[in-house]
């Protein structure tokens, strides 16, 4: 491999570029980054766990051992970012180093080193993840802020290190109902008297969830319908886009609405399937365009002449190439994956475990509070537009025609 | 183009039945399905017996058939017996789930239990042959006929002969705890008798077996009634569903239109204004500033806009949701003055949301018409700019924005759901969310289809409205 084949722009170095010059959609990447970071580490800043605890037994870290707790964080939610948050941060800073160390490494040694660091510091979280999945920590919650006061009341207060806002989003405290902002709630508390700022931080996680992994589900649906359809075309294509047609004329909010209406008990993973069930429509047809226009293209000729198998032609060679548009409406999809179930909770149709964006603006309708109306409905607008503006970048930098 | 249109209506037919197919399916298959509708949910665990009324509920709505296929003329003597089994913990110890279950299964079964009940009434363990008799009461007895629907006193006859059938058979049941030997041995014989009678309509052959398949399910009876445009009753108030629903309609469709017209109104002008300015600082702020109202949820903008002007904080100019006041003011020209003054707020959330889309589509039409030849030809034989403008780019320009007409009805009879919650409109929307939450599953069927229909229209008219606009398409 000669040096200058490895100096070439690659089709993704290209986009990058592209992508970088438009300011807006480059700064909304960060936006978006910044949101799952604060996803990520929202247990350092809000907690009802001390870091440090020492009640004459001995220095303990209660919020370390909750971390993975699953009565203390009941929802899957909470322990995949926790999980994101301790062995995840570890995995991170070891990798970014190595992924430095390895630019002296030439051209295609340096992709496949660093391929995989990738997959090591991913193969590692995955079964971190998956232990503490298969291995839940149950044992009776300790209320530490009571047991505090209590303490406290006796004359023997504990030596404690709180994080700066000492409340969990489940807490409830019926004294402290409805009260408007001050120095130890920021944004005040709602009428079970929880904490409005922990839930919305917490909120984020929610969203974020939703919004990647429905759309995770429906494109890996609709660029599978898509692909057979266009590739093969004929009655295949006929039979799928029947289907299609037919989930195209069913409003999707009222299908999604009816749905997980019927569904007892709905955990947000059954909101993430329904909105996943309804959407793939998209996709399918956006990748079966590609495939149609792309089948008879010299590039496939080759591939069938050289005797490559069905699936490795769709999947190695066209499918790579299809993945533009599906980017770009994956981006899209987020947003109004997150608005679709932030309406949801807002109609009080979601998960009423989570703390949910739209649930907290439904609750904030109901106490007629300016407070509890404007934090997560700023908060989703932040979010979606963030979103909406890093697809429009995508697009524009995919679009040859806009290439400066 | 008639031949065209002609054949695309008649195509709405098949896809409507798989609408209908796939809606009905993914309710009644949805975990926890609509079988614990209404006055099913407190069937505790320890509820020996099924109140009556249970049963002819699930009667009435046809939710003791299966949802699609119907298998149960397949059930052999010992499917029975071990239902019967089970239901009564005869001989072993199942859980209570799988004790209802069965006992619901036997409920359920009806007609297709009768000849195995019959020949378990024989069985050699007498407390089975006892339940046996017992089970045979209600399997046998015939459900009513709707008196709602078609011919009433048609009805009403049929009813009176089911009942007196119905009543033929009471009080041979064998109830009691421990099997009293005579009062079985007359049970036997009553039923025997019966059965030497009757036993016809009981026996399937392979014909009758296969149309049972098909036809004696929740899915088939409701087609049925589809067809002949019965939607069924509401389990909230009994009354028909497709009033209820043209009823409410009429809110959906009268905020919808407003909205669609106020948003062209608006868009139009806009994208035609970014188009002729395009680059310029004007365009870009125009662009952000609708792209940010795009990212505006509905819910947000309604509640704030609710808040802000009508409930007194700090204004009231405009009244606290609802479509109309009661009508003090019975001139057609008042109603108008109320009810427009009423939709001032949700149109206005409603229309937001299709704005920015249309002035989108409005700005490229125009953009990609305006670097056309022939537009530079008008302006080279010395047009004046507006006349370039308004008489040959926009004409043109907004083709496309007219197509999409069709196309938006029905995102905003959809996304009408949360407008008429937040302001209480008594609408679709606010109907659906309304029986979803008393689970209504007639009104949520009834909804959903009226939906779609609507959907099939908009994609039908859009389709049409294409092609007559735009001469180069050929459809033929």
């Amino acid at each position: 491999m000669t040096d200058a084949v490895a100096d070439d722009p690659t089709w993704g170095q290209i986009i990058w570029g592209q992508f970088r010059r438009r300011k807006l959609a480059y700064a909304s990447m960060w936006g978006v980054f910044g949101l799952f970071l604060i996803a990520v580490y929202s247990p350092i800043f809000i907690s009802n766990k001390p870091f440090v605890w020492n009640a004459g037994e001995g220095i303990e870290s209660p919020w370390l051992m909750t971390l993975f707790n699953r009565s203390t964080y009941e929802n899957a939610i909470d322990i995949f970012f926790n999980s994101l948050l301790f062995p995840g941060t570890a995995l991170v800073l070891p990798a970014a180093w190595l992924w430095r160390a390895s630019a002296v490494l030439p051209g295609r040694s340096r992709v496949a080193r660093r391929r995989r660091i990738a997959g090591a510091v991913v193969g590692i979280w995955l079964a971190c993840l998956l232990g503490i999945l298969a291995f839940p920590v149950q044992t009776s919650p300790v209320n530490h802020p009571r047991v505090e006061d209590r303490l406290t009341a006796a004359g023997t207060p504990p030596l404690a290190i709180y994080p700066p806002i000492p409340y969990s989003y489940a807490d409830t405290d019926v004294k402290l109902s409805s009260q408007g902002p001050s120095l130890g709630h920021w944004l005040g508390t709602d009428a079970a008297g929880s904490d409005v700022f922990a839930r919305m931080v917490f909120g984020t996680r929610v969203s974020l969830t939703v919004g990647l992994f429905a759309v995770a589900i429906y494109i890996t649906i609709g660029t599978l319908v898509g692909a057979v359809a266009g590739y093969f075309g004929g009655r295949t294509d006929a039979v799928l886009m029947r289907i299609v047609e037919v989930v195209i004329c069913i409003p999707s909010l009222f299908l999604i609405l009816s749905v997980a209406a019927f569904i007892t008990e709905r955990s947000i993973f059954h909101i993430m399937f329904i909105i996943a069930a309804v959407a793939w429509t998209g996709p399918a047809r956006l990748v079966r365009a590609e495939f149609m226009r792309m089948r008879d293209l010299d590039f496939v000729s080759a591939a069938k002449a050289s005797g490559f198998s069905r699936t490795s032609i769709i999947f190695e060679e066209i499918l790579p190439n299809a993945l533009g548009p599906v980017l770009v409406s994956a981006t899209f999809g987020v947003a109004s994956a997150i608005l679709v179930e932030s309406t949801m909770s807002f109609l009080g149709l979601g998960d009423i475990t989570v703390p949910s964006w739209g649930q907290i603006l439904a609750a904030g309708r109901n106490d007629n509070s300016w407070v509890l109306i404007l934090a997560p409905g700023l908060a989703i607008f932040l979010t979606v537009s963030l979103l909406n503006l890093l697809g429009e970048g995508l697009r524009d930098a995919l679009d040859p025609k806009l290439r400066g | 183009m008639l031949q065209y249109a002609v054949k695309r209506t008649l195509w709405m037919v098949p896809t409507f039945f798989l609408i209908s197919l796939v809606v009905f399916a993914l309710i009644n298959l949805a975990p926890g399905n609509p079988g614990q509708a209404g006055g099913l949910e407190n069937v505790g665990s320890g509820a020996a017996v099924q109140s009556k009324s249970v049963i002819i509920f699930k009667r009435q709505f046809n939710l003791d058939k299966p949802v699609l296929v119907n298998t149960r003329f397949a059930m052999t003597r010992g499917d029975v017996r071990g239902l019967v089994a089970t239901a009564n913990a005869l001989g072993s110890t199942p859980t209570p789930a799988q004790r209802i279950a069965a006992k619901n299964d036997l409920e359920d079964g009806g007609q297709y239990l009768v000849r195995h009940l019959v020949a378990l009434l024989d069985d050699a363990d007498p407390a089975m042959a006892q339940l046996a008799a017992q089970y045979l009461t209600s399997a046998a007895s015939l459900a009513l006929v709707s008196e709602t629907a078609g011919d009433p006193d048609a009805a009403r006859l049929e009813n009176r002969r089911r009942e007196a059938f119905n009543q033929s058979f009471t009080g041979w049941a064998c109830p009691g705890e421990l099997a009293a030997t005579p009062c079985l041995t007359d049970a036997r014989r009553h039923w025997q008798g019966w059965w030497t009678e009757h036993h016809a309509a009981y026996e399937y052959t392979p014909a009758e077996s296969a149309w049972v398949f098909l036809t004696d399910t929740r899915f088939a009876k409701y087609w049925y009634n589809l067809v002949h445009l019965d939607f069924g009753i509401s389990a909230i108030d009994r009354e028909p569903v497709l009033a209820k629903v043209l009823r409410k309609l009429k809110y959906s469709i009268s905020l919808s239109l407003t909205a669609i017209l106020l948003a062209y109104l608006v868009a139009v002008p806009v994208g035609v204004y970014s188009a002729v300015k395009s680059g310029s600082r004007s365009d870009t702020v125009l662009t952000v500033v609708l792209f940010l109202l795009y990212s505006l949820p509905t819910f947000f903008t309604g509640t704030v806009l609710l808040r802000l002007f009508s409930q007194g904080t700090p204004f009231a100019w405009f009244p606290v949701g609802r479509f109309e006041t009661l009508p003090q003011d019975p001139t057609t020209l008042g109603w108008l003055v109320d009810v427009a003054w009423h939709l001032v707020l949700p149109v206005c959330t409603s229309a937001s949301v299709a704005l920015a889309a249309l002035s989108r589509y409005a700005r490229t039409g125009v953009i990609d018409v305006i670097r056309a030849d022939y537009i530079r030809t008008a302006r080279a034989k010395g047009l004046e700019e507006p006349v370039v403008i308004l008489k040959h780019a926009v004409r043109n320009g907004m083709i496309p924005i007219l197509t999409l007409l069709g196309g938006i009805l029905p995102v905003l009879v959809s996304g009408s759901v949360v407008i008429e919650v937040v302001f209480t409109i008594p609408g679709m929307g606010s109907f659906l969310v309304e029986s979803i939450t008393s689970r209504d599953y007639n009104s949520v069927m009834a909804v959903l289809l009226a939906s779609a229909v609507l959907t099939l229209v908009g994609i039908l008219i859009s389709d049409l409205s294409y092609a007559l606009v735009d001469p180069r398409i050929n459809l033929d």
